[in-house]
Order: structure tokens, then C-alpha cells, then sequence
């Protein structure tokens, strides 16, 4: 489903190039759950964004679905990336403009989802994910794990192959913590979502298929569970 | 881009309320923000609306009249000393000789009338203090039938064939309605013109409109002038030049302008040569859509012109204006976007497009931009009342019409774009990544070089109007308290009649004004010493034949001329009562001319006026202003003529002054019964020259008001802005040890500097336009520096006063608290 050959990215400092990634190469199927870990700075969130195609690796190739990357033009990119992929942020990042329900909505406005189809759609994922309650409240008015849940609906609601999550539960107490891998879990063995999660923890790494470690922008070890 | 939006996907309208949506929570979580905004684009948009009004009304001058563009107006122009002088009227036998000579093209004549009287006989008509009389200041002409045939309008009763019969007079609707009451009833009825004509009104036509220079009210026909040569001054004579006598022409098709005014040249020659004279005389074809803005031929036949320079200014501080109120709105989104890099991120993250996020950002630009209209709207309705008082507009003018709306919908398009592409393209173009995590600072969106050059630009619009204001005001209350050379202080002006009656109870009258005892003088005479008279002549001096090249200019009135302005003598004295001139009195610019260097040596000799009969000076007058400021000072000759002094002045004590003059009218009322009164205060009729000035002096203060307080506005919200991006730096600054004026002064230093900068585009820009402003005035104060300085001293005022509070502000905040967030 995703493959990286020899990716690098690197910063021109001086003379010198400083690699954040070092020539990576990984293949990912689909309905694995995989997490990445890794000391501060040693790339997790770079390879994570170079996977959904937030940020360019300088080197390499990238395929996605057997579609070569990094040729496409950034409409292809683009229009791949809203088909197949859903991002989780340690912080959330919900719209603090929009209430629950309009943050949840926004991604299927971009993908032109029809208006009935799309409150059904909507409506559904409230309910699934118990928040029918709160729709209406602005992020502001709940707590993190609840905000979390919602950053989840949200983008899971446009039904994509691959969820990547950096740190979702870093923000989070153990509790609330474990509950989103629960529910990452259930994603992963029951709709057959294909997760990628950057993670500090080793208990939430454990919820994962194939832990792979990172150090100065290298894969360091590599084991299936 | 919107188009393809809304043509192709079904989700559009969902979009644009889901942006809107998103528009409307940002505008009211930003309050501040909003309300700078707001508040500086709708009085921005507000006052460019009424300008454009003011604009539309003058532009629209004379262009009522179907075929107006073939429509021209007969100029004579001369030669003179200082270069061309244009009369826009002409000498009456020319209307003939032009016909003859060109019998293809269309001519007709008028001769206009200021300030008649028209009389509605009482019921009893043998006692005139019951008749209704009325003075029209305008709007009084002879007409010929040939008018109508050039300026079609519409004729509600009769038609312009009665014009061609003596004593016939046409008058508009409003003017019937105003005299007789009811307009359709009038036609046979009886009209009085200055106790000298008996016209029956034998037509009615409809109101002209108001931007027309032809106010027609009352048409007398043109024949009944010739027949009354004396009465209203009709000499058939080439020698003659009168500004009231005018003449229109409409060309056929297959003649050019250039053409006919070619075709002049042999025509002047051929009549006014033909008795072996030499005439410098030339006549050109004024086009009848630029007669409301020629002040080089000026005296209209309506009541005001207006220049195109003034036009030209009004547009200028126009699209200044708005200009500053769309910086103000680029400079705050882009700095404002800052704050939304997390959204914008997220967006793109979700699957935004940055088409989309563009389309957003110009979107929320305009519901502000639509919001500021509405309220610019509402602003404009209030102020309109007041239009008047900066313009020469109608009460009646309204706010809206096709024009107007038009305007409207232009300013909104291009102020959203003006301020919302920028904004726009910063947004849309920011990095997901780092958008998210809150990566971008106000240094690295860049565009800071461009919101200096805004700053720049504003606060060098404000400092033109400041320095503009300053050098118009100064200049007027330099005009309105100029020493005229004269006292106009309380001195009551009767303008009279010169028919034999009222000449013959002149003295009469003159006994019974002197016996009150609020009275302390009373002079008879052709004008005051400042008036918008020009009565030229050519002259002789000291017996010799000699021609000189300009004319002098005359005033008449009785012995007591010199007392009742209280004009002094530089040599000599005034002269004795007469009924004609036997002695003269001249102004000291009169001898300068003369190349005589002292007073004393002009008294005694003899100048002689025209074909008249050498008379001695005996006084020479201190130089006293002639006219309106703008002109230099004319060489005078005073001298008597009872027949023209028809003008009291009555200089009055200034205490019990109400009671004086409603003594005085009583008495006009009872020696003048079949006159009405139109009694006037010197001082106020020579405020009244400068009417066109003092309002645009007054535009000046308005908008250096409100472009102040857009700069104002505009700056608060970026100080505001720049305080909340450098709490961090604030909080590190003070925990090395910064004092609270040390950070005060790194908030402002910035700011001087850019309006250091600006001031240096501001000065020359000012200078120049204002210096070319004063040129207008013959009398006008030095541009100096203190004018600039204090130009310069009030915005850098207002920048530390904005900028020094919000500083504080941010040096106060306790370190621990701003540093805690990070």
C-alpha cells in the first residue's frame, strides 16, 4: 500500500547537509499498525508528515497505492491525500471557530460529499463516537480527551485507508490515553484501517503491529509483535 | 475563480457558508480588529460617496439640453497687457452680422439681468405698497425666440414664437406658481419688471433643471431690450462689449468648430475694421459642456462655476481616502493572519485546496467591506443634510441614483480586492506544517517591508490634508481680517434703482436717513470700494493724446463717498457735491502706474475719461482693495455721476444696530413703495467673494479629520498587534533589566522613523499643491515653516500617543506572566 525507497531530507546549512532523515526505506500493507519511535529529534514527525504528504522528502521515491509520489503534481498529491489519508494531532487542532459538529463536517465540504449524505455521515460518527451530546459546543468548551475523540471523528469520517497519528495521546492522561488506543485498536482490527502512529510510549507502542525506532534519522531496529 | 466555484460544484453554497460562518465568529471574536476596520472603511467610504455625489452633480452641468455636444457658447476674447481676457459676451449688433454672414448655422442672443425686480400688480392698483414684488438675483433675461429652437424645452403653455412680439414675457412653473400662485391660469396676466416694462405673460415653460447654467424664470422677449435702450443700456454699437449679452450656437452637421472659428477672423475684421480701427478683438466657440467649468470666461448666467482644479482636488482627497482605509485593512489581516496560521494549516490538513482558502480569506474581506458599505450608507444619509455647506448642491440632492450605485459597486469590488488579495495570497500560502504548529511569526510571513511602505503612505496623506488645512485656513482668516484699505464694518448697503423717480427722491431720502440718530453716514454711489464690479475706461493724463495700454477702472458716488468708507487721503481731499463729474479723486496704484513717485504731485492736474472733459484730481486715496483678494489692486479713478449712484451706504452705530435697520427699511418701504427692500451688510457680501475658497478650505479640515483618524485607526491596530507578537521579547527584555521607557522607546522608535520618512514625501507634495492653491490670490500669506512643523509635530503626537499607551501597556506586564505561556 505505501512504499519509501531511500528517503532523505535534509537542510543546506553552510557547506553542510544536515539530515533530519537519512536514506529510509520502509513498506507498509494495508491493515497493519505501526508505530514509530524515537528520541526527540531523531525524524518520527518528518517521516510521518513525508508519509501523508505534508512535507517533501529532498530525496527518494515515494509510492502510495502504487501512484509514484513524488512525481505527481501538488493537485494529484493533493487529491490522493484527501482520498486515502486521515491525520490526528497530539494538539488536536480543531478549528476553535467551528462547534464539534462543523469541525467533523468540514473534510467532506472538501471532498464535495452531497448535504443529506453528508449529515448522515456525520450524525453517524457522532454517534459512534458518543459526542452526539456535545456537537453543537465549540473545542474551548471541552476537555482534551474529548477534543482528541474529536479530531479522531474527524478524520476518520471521510473513510480514509491510512490514519496517521503523531502523538495522540501526549496530551492526554493515562486514562483518556488508553482509551484512544482502545479505540485505534478497534479502527485497526475491525474496519481494517491501516494506523501509523509516532508514539514516546512504549505501553501505546505495544498496541501497534511493527514497532520501528528511529535515531539521527535512521531506522535503528525494526520488530513485528 | 468563483465562477468555476459555483458552476461546478454542488458544494458551494455549503462552502461559502461554512466560510461565512467562520468570517462572521472571527469578526466578533476580533472585536478590536473589527471595529478599526470597520469603522475607518465606512467613514472612509462614506465621504467619498458624497464627494462623488458633489461630482456627478457638477459633472452633469448643461448636459440636460438634447444635442448639448453641438451646442456652443460665443466668446470674445482681447488681447490685453497680461495676456488674453475672455468676456463671454459680445456686442449687440454682432447677432445680426453673424446671421447674415453664416446662414447656415443656428444663432440666437440674450441679454440677462441681475437682481430685477418683478412687480404682481395688488388688488389695488393704485397704491404699490400692496403690490408683490420680487428681486431675482438670476434667472431675469432677454430672450430671443431662436433660443428654443437651440435648447429644447418644454412649453407647458404658449410657445417661443410669442418672444418675437414686444412686451411679452415667458416665465417658468415654479416662477408662475411663486408669483401668481398657480401656474396654469397666468397667461394674459400682467408682470411689472423694474417699474420700467409692462409684460404680459404670454407663455410658460418647464423648471430648468438644477445643473443647468440657465436658470430660466423670467424670458422677456429680446426686442422689448432694444426698445428700452436706456432703461437696461442697449447701445447697437461694436464698441461695446457686454458680459450680459451672450450669444449660443448650434452648428449643422457639416460644419466643424474649427472650421467656423477660421471663418471668424475675416468677420471681426470685415465689421469692426470697416471704420479703419484696429481690433485685437477674437471670438472662439466655448462648447456649452464646458461653460460650468471655463473660469477663464467666467460670469455665468447661474449662480455659481466651479473649476475643474477644485474637481480635480475633491477626486484626489477622494481615492487618498480610501486608499488609506484599504491599508489600514491590508496592514491589520496580514498582521492578524498570523493568529489564523493554525487554522489555515488545519484547513489544508483536512483537504483545502489553496484556491479555496483564497476564495475564504477574499470572502471574509468582503462581508467586512459589505458591512463597512451599509453603515458608509447610513454615515452619508446623516451628513447630507450638511453637503451644502462644502458645496454648491441642490437641499434636494439625493443619495442615490444609477450613478451613485454604480460607484458603490465599483468601490466595494475594488476594495475588496485592494485589501483582500494580499492578505489572501499570505494566507493561503503558508506551509501546513508549519502553519501547525504555530511556526509562523510575523517575521516570517515577510511583507514587513510592505506594511512599513503603507504606514509611510498613510501618515504622508495625513500630513498633505494637515498641512493642506493649515495653509487654507490660514490663508482665509488672512482674507476675512485683511486690512481692505476701508472700514466695511456696519455699513448697510440699499441697492436702488436708477429710473428718474427714484433718482429724484434720492436726496429726500438721504435727509431722512442722516435725522436717525443710530445713522453716522450716508453715501450714494455705483459700488462699494471692494465689489465685483469692473467698470473699465480708457483714459487721458495732463492733457496729452497719449493712449495707455490698460484702462483705468471707475467708481461714482457723492462727496461723502470717502467718509462713509472711511477711506484716507494720501494727498489732497475729496470733492464738492456735484450731479457730474468736475473733479476726481484716484488711488495711489492709479499714480504709480503713472510713474509719479509722490501724492502731492499728482493733485491739480487734469485727467480726462473716454470722450469726456478734462477734470482735475484733487485727492489722492490710499490704496484700498477692489475687488476680492485674488486680484491685485486695480488704478481707480473715483468721481461723481448722480445717474449711476444709485447704491446707498449707510454706515451705522454699531450699538441698537437691529433697530437702525428696521428703521432704515421702514423708510425705504415709505419713499419707495413700488420698490421691494434688499438691504445687505457690507462685511457679509464681501465674505461671500471668497464662498468657493472657505468651502474647500472647510473640505480640507474634514478630511484632514478623518484621514487623521484613519491613520490613527490604522496605527493603533498595528501597535496593537506588534505588542501582543513581542510579549515574549517584552518578558525576556525586562528580566535582563529593561527600564519601562527603554521598552517604550523601542516600540516607537520604529514609528518616528517611518514618520520622519513620510514627512519627507509629504512636505514637497504639500508645498507644491498648496503653493499652486495660493497662487489664486493676488493677497496671501508665506508659505512658512511653521506650518509644516506643526504638520509634523501633531502626527508624530498622535503615532506616541498610540504607540506610547499600548507600550506601557506591554512594559508593565509582569515578565513571569508573559514569559509562563511559552
Amino acid at each position: 500500500m505505501l512504499s519509501l525507497q531511500h528517503i532523505s531530507k535534509f537542510y543546506q546549512v553552510g557547506g553542510n547537509k544536515n539530515f533530519v532523515i537519512n536514506d529510509i526505506s520502509l513498506e507498509v500493507e494495508e491493515g497493519e499498525f505501526i508505530s514509530i519511535m524515537g528520541p526527540s529529534g531523531s525524524g518520527k514527525s518528518t517521516l510521518l508528515n513525508i508519509i501523508g504528504m505534508l512535507d517533501e522528502p529532498s530525496t527518494g521515491f515515494h509510492y502510495f497505492v502504487d501512484q509514484p509520489v513524488h512525481q505527481l503534481k501538488e493537485k494529484q498529491r493533493a487529491a490522493l491525500y484527501k482520498q486515502y489519508i486521515g491525520f490526528v494531532f497530539q494538539a488536536y487542532h480543531l478549528i476553535d471557530e467551528l462547534t464539534v459538529y462543523e469541525n467533523i463536517e468540514t473534510p467532506l465540504i472538501y471532498q464535495d460529499v452531497k448535504g443529506s449524505e453528508r449529515k448522515a455521515m456525520v450524525a453517524d460518527m457522532l454517534d459512534r463516537f458518543n459526542i452526539v451530546g456535545k456537537k453543537d459546543l465549540f473545542p474551548a468548551q471541552l476537555s482534551g480527551g474529548q477534543q482528541q475523540l474529536v479530531g479522531i471523528a474527524r478524520a476518520l469520517i471521510a473513510k480514509p485507508k491510512v490514519l496517521l497519528a503523531d502523538e495522540p495521546t501526549g496530551n492526554l492522561n493515562s486514562k483518556q490515553g488508553e482509551e484512544i488506543m482502545e479505540l485505534f485498536r478497534k479502527l485497526n482490527k475491525e474496519d481494517g484501517v491501516t494506523i501509523i502512529q509516532v508514539t514516546h510510549s512504549e505501553k501505546n507502542a505495544e498496541y501497534g503491529s511493527r514497532i520501528i525506532n528511529l535515531l539521527d534519522g535512521r531506522v535503528e531496529s525494526s520488530k513485528k509483535l | 475563480m468563483v465562477w468555476d466555484l459555483l458552476v461546478y460544484k454542488p458544494n458551494a453554497i455549503i462552502m461559502f457558508k461554512n466560510y461565512f460562518k467562520i468570517a462572521w465568529r472571527n469578526i466578533v471574536r476580533h472585536k478590536g480588529y473589527s471595529i478599526i476596520n470597520i469603522s475607518g472603511l465606512s467613514v472612509g467610504i462614506a465621504a467619498c460617496l458624497l464627494i462623488f455625489v458633489v461630482l456627478q452633480f457638477e459633472i452633469s452641468f448643461n448636459t440636460n439640453f438634447p444635442g448639448y455636444k453641438n451646442i456652443y457658447h460665443f466668446v470674445t476674447s482681447q488681447m490685453q497687457d497680461d495676456g488674453m481676457a475672455y468676456n463671454p459676451g459680445t456686442s449687440p449688433p454682432a447677432i445680426d452680422a453673424l446671421r447674415n454672414d453664416f446662414p447656415q448655422v443656428k444663432f440666437a442672443a440674450l441679454n440677462s439681468n441681475y437682481g430685477s425686480q418683478l412687480t404682481v400688480g395688488g388688488a389695488n392698483s393704485t397704491n404699490s405698497a400692496n403690490d408683490r414684488k420680487f428681486t431675482e438675483k438670476v434667472g431675469v433675461f432677454f430672450m430671443e425666440p431662436q433660443f428654443f429652437d437651440i435648447f429644447k424645452t418644454e412649453w407647458l403653455s404658449g410657445n417661443n414664437a410669442v418672444l418675437s412680439q414686444p412686451n411679452m414675457v415667458v416665465i417658468d412653473k415654479s416662477t408662475a406658481i411663486k408669483y401668481f400662485g398657480d401656474w396654469k391660469e397666468v397667461v394674459g396676466k400682467t408682470l411689472k419688471m423694474d417699474n420700467v416694462l409692462t409684460l404680459k405673460v404670454a407663455g410658460v415653460i418647464a423648471d430648468a433643471p438644477s445643473n443647468s447654467d440657465f436658470p430660466l424664470k423670467v424670458l422677456v422677449s429680446y426686442i422689448t431690450w432694444k426698445q428700452h435702450p436706456k432703461d437696461y443700456g442697449y447701445a447697437n454699437s461694436w464698441d461695446n462689449i457686454s458680459s450680459n449679452n451672450q450669444i449660443f450656437v448650434q452648428l449643422p452637421a457639416n460644419l466643424s468648430v474649427e472650421n467656423l472659428t477660421k471663418k471668424f477672423v475675416p468677420f471681426t475684421k470685415k465689421y469692426l475694421e470697416a471704420k479703419g480701427g484696429k481690433t485685437t478683438r477674437v471670438h472662439i466657440l466655448q462648447p456649452l459642456n464646458e461653460l460650468h467649468f471655463d473660469t477663464r470666461v467666467g460670469n455665468t448666467l447661474g449662480d455659481h462655476l466651479t473649476s475643474k482644479s477644485t474637481l480635480r482636488t475633491l477626486s484626489f482627497i477622494a481615492i487618498l481616502i480610501i486608499v488609506m482605509a484599504s491599508i489600514n485593512f491590508i496592514n491589520l489581516s496580514t498582521a492578524q493572519s498570523v493568529g489564523r496560521s493554525k487554522e489555515v494549516g488545519i484547513r489544508k490538513v483536512l483537504g483545502s485546496s489553496r484556491k479555496q482558502l483564497i476564495i475564504q480569506v477574499i470572502g471574509e474581506t468582503a462581508l467586512i467591506v459589505i458591512f463597512s458599505i451599509i453603515l458608509a450608507i447610513g454615515l452619508a444619509e446623516i451628513a447630507l443634510p450638511f453637503l451644502k455647506n462644502i458645496a454648491n448642491v441642490p437641499e434636494d440632492i439625493g443619495l442615490f441614483n444609477m450613478g451613485s450605485i454604480l460607484f458603490l459597486l465599483v468601490t466595494m469590488v475594488v476594495v475588496i480586492l485592494l485589501s483582500g488579495i494580499y492578505p489572501a495570497l499570505v494566507v493561503s500560502g503558508f506551509k501546513p506544517v508549519l502553519a501547525i504548529k504555530n511556526k509562523i511569526t510575523a517575521a516570517s510571513i515577510g511583507g514587513i517591508p510592505l506594511r512599513r511602505a503603507l504606514v509611510v503612505a498613510q501618515f504622508a496623506i495625513a500630513q498633505l490634508l494637515i498641512i493642506g488645512t493649515l495653509v487654507a485656513v490660514n490663508q482665509m482668516n488672512f482674507v476675512n481680517e485683511a486690512d481692505l484699505g476701508f472700514n466695511k464694518n456696519a455699513v448697510l448697503i440699499l441697492p436702488g434703482y436708477t429710473d428718474s423717480i427714484s433718482l429724484s427722491k434720492l436726496d429726500a431720502f438721504k435727509q431722512q436717513l442722516l435725522q436717525m440718530p443710530g445713522v453716522k453716514g450716508v453715501s450714494f454711489s455705483s459700488d462699494a470700494p471692494s465689489s465685483d464690479n469692473n467698470w473699465g475706461q480708457n483714459f487721458y493724463y495732463n492733457h496729452s493724446d497719449k493712449e495707455f495700454t490698460y484702462p483705468t477702472f471707475l467708481k461714482y458716488g457723492d462727496a461723502d463717498y470717502f467718509k462713509t468708507f472711511g477711506m484716507k487721503f494720501a494727498a489732497g481731499h475729496g470733492y464738492e457735491q456735484s450731479d457730474t463729474a468736475r473733479a476726481a479723486v484716484v488711488n495711489e496704484t492709479f499714480i504709480h502706474k503713472l510713474d509719479i513717485q509722490k501724492a502731492e504731485q499728482a493733485i491739480g492736474k487734469d485727467i480726462k475719461l473716454g470722450s469726456g472733459k478734462w477734470i482735475p484730481i484733487v485727492g489722492v486715496v490710499k490704496d484700498f482693495k477692489t475687488n476680492s483678494l485674488r486680484d491685485a489692486i486695480k488704478p481707480i479713478v473715483i468721481t461723481a455721476r448722480k445717474k449711476v449712484e444709485s447704491q446707498a451706504a449707510v454706515k451705522i452705530e454699531t450699538k441698537n444696530l437691529k433697530a437702525t435697520v428696521s428703521d432704515i427699511q421702514q423708510t425705504w418701504e415709505a419713499t419707495y413703495p413700488e420698490y421691494a427692500y434688499n438691504g445687505y451688510f457690507l462685511d457679509e457680501n464681501i465674505a461671500k467673494f471668497y464662498q468657493q475658497e472657505n468651502q474647500l478650505a472647510l473640505v480640507y479640515k474634514i478630511f484632514a479629520i478623518i484621514a487623521i483618524f484613519i491613520s490613527w485607526l490604522g496605527l493603533y491596530g498595528l501597535v496593537s498587534f506588534m505588542a501582543v507578537q513581542r510579549t515574549k521579547e517584552v518578558g525576556v527584555r525586562k528580566v535582563l533589566g529593561a527600564s519601562v521607557f527603554s521598552i517604550v522607546f523601542l516600540f516607537s522608535k520604529e514609528f518616528m522613523i517611518l514618520i520622519l520618512i513620510s514627512f519627507v514625501i509629504a512636505m514637497p507634495a504639500a508645498w507644491y499643491m498648496m503653493n499652486k492653491w495660493l497662487q489664486n490670490f493676488a493677497y496671501r500669506i508665506p508659505l512658512t515653516a511653521g506650518v509644516f512643523v506643526l504638520a509634523i509635530v501633531t502626527s508624530s503626537g498622535i503615532a506616541w500617543i498610540t504607540v506610547g499607551y499600548k507600550a506601557v501597556k506591554a512594559a508593565l506586564v509582569n515578565p513571569v506572566k508573559s514569559l509562563r505561556s511559552e
